[in-house]
């Protein structure tokens, strides 16, 4: 910690706010467990202050302690929104926690700052539609699918992906919106079955709904197993477990429809 | 290595970058972000290619491949000034066993419906093998990645730090 003369020692309260705010977009914007806290004690010290954090998935809980009097202390829970990975911010705020740290800002710049960093545009919704769409396309690729395969996996994905982008905006819940994903893309991929398209339409339908499986969630999830905060890592990983089991629902409901027997 | 395989590694290679690309971008990361991603899961990926048509198990490859990512991805931090895991995790979203944990699932639903006592245990080893697969596979990727994480905690956590 660098002492500035020109620092005003903010209130506990302010602190407490701000620090709760940057932990639970952490939270939304899918940082694992170990660099929420590392972010958040790391501006706490600068401002004099310690703290306990508990993460949860829905919530997060936090105790702040002034390192001078041990009797000037809060405890504050705040609700995080629903998880919307943004490395963006994952990234901006741990800058953010450094240059608190080094003295470089004040509190009034590091609260600007927050508003700044979480206010910023995500990457247009159109362009993410289309990489996805060609993700999709190449991974069927990697699954040595033939041309037909891959051009046919391509709209499927384009059209799963309009849907679950629609549906994301008018708050469906997410369950729904992974099952109906899943149904439409791999219903679409499935045509390869009726009109005979290309050698591989197995490959087609199996690589069809692989754009929906939740890796950042899952890598997440085992990161944190293995660092010790398991109850968050199981959470985390239920949660995504979930989510397979309603692309599987999805693909089976398709797969029923075609009279698929096995995938 | 022969020429053939040579083809198939670049092949490879070029895929899983455009894959990468994709699935990167649903997390928003910033636009130098995307592009290491992609280079990493190259590299990542094709490596993991080699390995396993050199005859290594799909689990022992996946572990190797992303042990590189995480070296590579400490280089890459501190030269672009972003925490390491902002482009590593993205670059390994092509070797997520996307098809192995569905498969399970599946696996599961033929189970419950099936009347016939000889296929039980046909889906049973379905199941098992698949979600055991997808279980070690998912392990290797993120202790892999993390290797470098775990031995070099101090410079991994700041390389965001500007002064």
């Amino acid at each position: 910690m660098i002492p500035n003369p020109e620092l005003k020692e903010p209130d506990i309260h302010e602190v407490a706010d701000l620090l709760t705010e940057v932990a639970s977009t952490l939270m939304t914007s899918g940082a694992h467990t170990s660099r929420i806290s590392q972010n958040v004690s790391r501006m706490a010290e600068t401002y004099g202050y310690q703290v306990g954090l508990s993460v949860f998935q829905l919530s997060i809980m936090m105790t702040i302690t002034s390192l001078e009097n041990s009797h000037e202390r809060i405890t504050l829970i705040k609700k995080t929104d629903p998880l919307l990975i943004n490395y963006t911010i994952v990234s901006d705020l741990s800058a953010l926690s450094w240059d608190t740290f080094d003295g470089k800002i004040t509190f009034e710049d590091a609260r600007e700052l927050y508003q700044q960093i979480t206010t910023k545009k995500r990457i247009s919704r159109w362009a993410v539609l289309l990489l996805v769409s060609f993700a999709n396309a190449a991974f069927c690729g990697l699954f040595h699918g033939d041309i037909y395969a891959i051009s046919l996996v391509l709209f499927a994905t384009m059209a799963g992906f309009l849907i679950r982008q629609e549906m994301i905006k008018k708050h469906i819940n997410h369950l729904v919106v992974y099952t109906t994903s899943a149904f439409v893309a791999s219903l679409l991929a499935g045509m390869a079955y009726v009109y005979n398209i290309g050698a591989t339409p197995d490959i087609a339908l199996a690589s069809s709904v692989l754009y929906l499986i939740p890796g950042v969630p899952l890598i997440n999830s085992i990161l944190d197993i293995i660092q010790g905060h398991i109850l968050t890592g199981m959470a985390r990983l239920v949660n995504a477990i979930s989510l397979i089991v309603c692309i599987s629902i999805g693909l089976f409901s398709s797969m029923l429809i075609l009279g698929l027997e096995k995938l | 290595m022969t020429s053939e395989m040579f083809r198939l590694v670049i092949f490879d290679a070029i895929l899983a970058a455009v894959a990468a690309i994709g699935f990167a971008v649903i997390s928003n990361p910033s636009r130098k972000a995307i592009f290491v991603s992609a280079l990493l899961a190259a590299i990542g990926h094709s490596l993991r290619f080699f390995l396993i048509k050199s005859g290594l198990d799909i689990t022992l490859a996946t572990f190797v491949a992303a042990t590189a990512i995480g070296l590579l991805s400490v280089a890459f931090a501190r030269i672009i000034h972003c925490p390491a895991e902002v482009f590593s995790f993205p670059s390994l979203l092509p070797m997520i066993p996307g098809m192995f944990a569905y498969r399970t699932i599946l696996s599961l639903i033929k189970f419950m419906q099936n009347t016939d006592s000889k296929l039980d245990q046909v889906f049973i080893m379905d199941f098992f093998h698949n979600g055991m697969t997808a279980m070690f596979i998912l392990f290797a990727l993120v202790v892999g990645v993390s290797l470098p994480l775990l031995l070099f905690p101090k410079s991994s956590f700041s390389v965001t730090r500007k002064y």
